[in-house]
């Protein structure tokens, strides 16, 4: 018993450095701008100002941000999800000369900064007429090699036998994937697929950069306009900031199980 | 030999991505298309209140102008409209304008992406007489002329402010004193009083090299002469001094890059005093509890009958794509910078009205009757002068930065940083 009261005090001591950020956006954005600026430890608000909320939903479009974020957000993450199986699959399973090599290439366009591609990125889509559409924020990020590394590293966790049963009774490379291999790496997939959306969901510099106009801008866009040189509307930028985090703390929780399972399965620490 | 050729090839790859960027000639026109050419696309920065003005002056003008309507586009931070700028010139795609400051604009004007306002200005039927041109502050129109570029105008004043000082009534009446310092061996006395009477140090200082450079023009100096800086200059060096001796006797301190905690700590009656930019007055009166609280004053002198200050802010670049699109953004800057819109725009932002006729505008009198602080910026205006224009200038200003904060660290001696400095600069500009 004293083991267990012990080891709930300790887990709660830990997590509240964790929470507590999220309590004082809480807290901040329901305070005035006079009292959000005031450095205090106190997290209740003198005046609970609801309509921050408001106030920092009519900013900006933001019904419209959240639509073409969520939609830009999924399809790419389909999109990953399906180009990291199919590239991992094939680097863990078949055989074919320079898979090595290949792969090598594929890791190292990880080590080449956002920042030294931003510019040949736009010159392409600029050149494709994909400037402010949504063919220029999805498109360029529908592969990653950090997806497919993790989908090879699960396929290579299956037996060869799978396979091997799998061809006996008459299976192809893409119904095997379908029907044997896929199922068994869901909880990697899930992680490939949360990654995904929230690299989307997150990103900034694109599609500030691709796009010219509210009706292709998203979330992490709107946020920026709470920041001028003047200064900064710090409880209004909480509010944003809480009801733009809500969604991607929700598909968290949804798909924590296989999160975990496919962090641990990948033998990634952090 | 497998992982050779494999090491080759990335070796390759990488030589490729650290190619020189394509640099034209200023002189030599290149073609640019509009990145839409249904509008003029305008990137800008101003967020909030400012961005509803904004949209609401375009609309206006949109509404009563044939020609291209003219579309704002928030473009995030200037350092964000310029990565944007950077990519669109290597996709020979440009907008309309663009809002930039001096480093940015000169790096336009190097790709040959920007047009020169002397050519707009100087035409017969479109451009400014002498007259309209003889309403703007010299320091304005000054401001956009580039040296390195054949001392032409690349660029239209557009958000323009100064270094002020917002200074606390209260924290000074702790001290017994009644008055902001008229000069810099006042600002020091009463920041020691004001240590004295309230423990706390007088002045919280965002380290910023126009606030450098401001100082150092207080102080009756230079930054910059002929083909070097002036770093090691008695004025300079006075500069240096004054902030070593803030920082020794604890009376200043440095805040966190790219934050405004000087101004809260100002709202909050920590401190007497911050040097901010006079466009930030609206923000800092939203911080204020009590409107009698606070004021603002020019920033102290060595000499205050030879006043001097900083002139900030950003300018337009129009780029250099269709007739329609110059001829469209040429007409919004000529009606942006309007007596009457200058004024609307000076009143609801805090920017300063770019003209001399301001002044007389019944606008601009009933506001200033009504606020009479908000007329200190304006006033500072007659001997505001920008930094310079020079290539390499925005890597000095990091240098600047980089002394302040040793001496406000107590990590190096005020001769010594100004001799460093000088060396360093110069030899950054040098290299251009």
């Amino acid at each position: 018993m004293m083991r267990k009261i012990l080891l709930y005090t300790a887990l709660t001591l830990g997590a509240l450095p964790m929470v507590y950020p999220f309590v004082w956006m809480l807290a901040t954005s329901l305070k005035g701008l006079q009292e959000a600026t005031t450095p205090t430890l106190s997290l209740l608000p003198e005046q609970w100002l609801w309509r921050n909320y408001l106030d920092a939903l009519r900013a900006a479009p933001f019904g419209r941000y959240f639509f073409n974020t969520f939609f830009v957000a999924s399809v790419t993450t389909a999109f990953v999800m399906v180009t990291s199986t199919l590239a991992g699959y094939v680097f863990a399973r078949l055989q074919f000369r320079g898979r090595g090599l290949l792969f090598g290439l594929v890791l190292a366009t990880m080590m080449i900064p956002f920042e030294a591609t931003l510019i040949p990125n736009f010159v392409l889509v600029s050149r494709l007429g994909w400037y402010n559409s949504y063919a220029a924020l999805i498109l360029p990020w529908c592969a990653n090699a950090f997806s497919i590394f993790l989908m090879r590293q699960a396929f290579l966790g299956l037996p060869a036998d799978y396979f091997n049963a799998a061809r006996i009774d008459g299976c192809g490379h893409l119904r095997y994937l379908a029907y044997v291999g896929v199922p068994l790496v869901v909880p990697m997939l899930t992680t490939v697929g949360l990654f995904a959306f929230l690299a989307s969901y997150n990103s900034l510099l694109w599609p500030l950069v691709v796009t010219g106009d509210d009706s292709m801008r998203v979330v992490q866009v709107g946020l920026t306009v709470f920041a001028g040189d003047q200064g900064v509307r710090v409880n209004l930028l909480m509010c944003a900031s809480l009801i733009v985090m809500l969604p991607t703390v929700a598909l968290y929780f949804m798909a924590q199980r296989h999160f975990v399972e496919g962090i641990t399965g990948s033998g990634i620490k952090s | 030999m497998r992982n050779f050729f494999f090491f080759c090839l990335l070796f390759g790859v990488a030589l490729i991505g650290c190619g020189p960027a394509p640099v034209q000639n200023h002189a030599s026109r290149v073609q640019f298309t509009p990145i839409n050419s249904e509008v003029a696309a305008f990137w800008d920065r101003q967020t909030t209140d400012n961005a509803v003005l904004l949209h609401a002056i375009t609309d206006e003008y949109n509404a009563s102008h044939n020609g291209l309507p003219v579309k704002i586009v928030q473009t995030g931070n200037y350092g964000d409209i310029y990565r944007k700028v950077t990519a669109s010139i290597h996709a020979r795609t440009l907008p309309a304008m663009a809002a930039s400051y001096g480093a940015m604009t000169l790096e336009y004007a190097k790709a040959g992406a920007v047009v020169s306002f002397d050519t707009l200005i100087d035409h017969p039927e479109t451009g400014l007489t002498e007259r309209e041109m003889a309403d703007f502050f010299p320091a304005v129109i000054e401001a956009n002329r580039y040296e390195d570029l054949d001392g032409e105008m690349y660029s239209f004043p557009f958000t323009k402010s100064v270094l002020v000082l917002f200074y606390n009534k209260r924290v000074l009446a702790k001290a017994g004193i009644d008055a902001p310092p008229a000069t810099w061996d006042a600002f020091l006395a009463q920041c020691r009083a004001i240590k004295v009477a309230t423990g706390n140090p007088a002045w919280a200082i965002d380290v910023d090299a126009s606030t450098v450079n401001a100082m150092i023009f207080s102080m009756g100096g230079e930054v910059f002469r002929g083909k070097e800086t002036l770093f090691d200059s008695q004025p300079a060096q006075r500069t240096f001094a004054l902030l070593q001796t803030l920082a020794r006797e604890n009376l200043a301190y440095p805040i966190p890059p790219r934050t405004f905690n000087d101004e809260t700590a100002l709202a909050q009656d920590t401190i007497a005093f911050c040097f901010r930019p006079s466009s930030n007055r609206p923000y800092i009166e939203q911080l204020m509890d009590d409107p009698d609280a606070w004021g603002i004053a020019p920033i102290p002198q060595v000499d205050p009958e030879d006043p001097h200050t900083i002139l900030y802010g950003a300018n337009i670049s129009i780029f250099d794509t269709t007739e329609e699109q110059r001829a469209a953004a040429w007409g919004f800057v000529k009606a942006f910078t309007s007596r009457d819109t200058s004024v609307r725009w000076s009143i609801g932002t805090g920017y300063l009205p770019i003209r001399k006729s301001a002044v007389d505008h019944p606008d601009m009198q009933r506001f200033w009757a009504q606020n009479p602080r908000n007329r200190v910026a304006f006033d500072c205006l007659s001997f505001a002068k920008s930094e310079p224009n020079r290539l390499g200038w925005q890597e000095v200003r990091g240098l600047i930065e980089k002394t302040a904060t040793a001496l406000l660290a107590g990590i190096s001696d005020a001769p010594q940083a100004g001799a460093d400095l000088k060396r360093t600069a110069d030899a950054v500009l040098a290299r251009q």
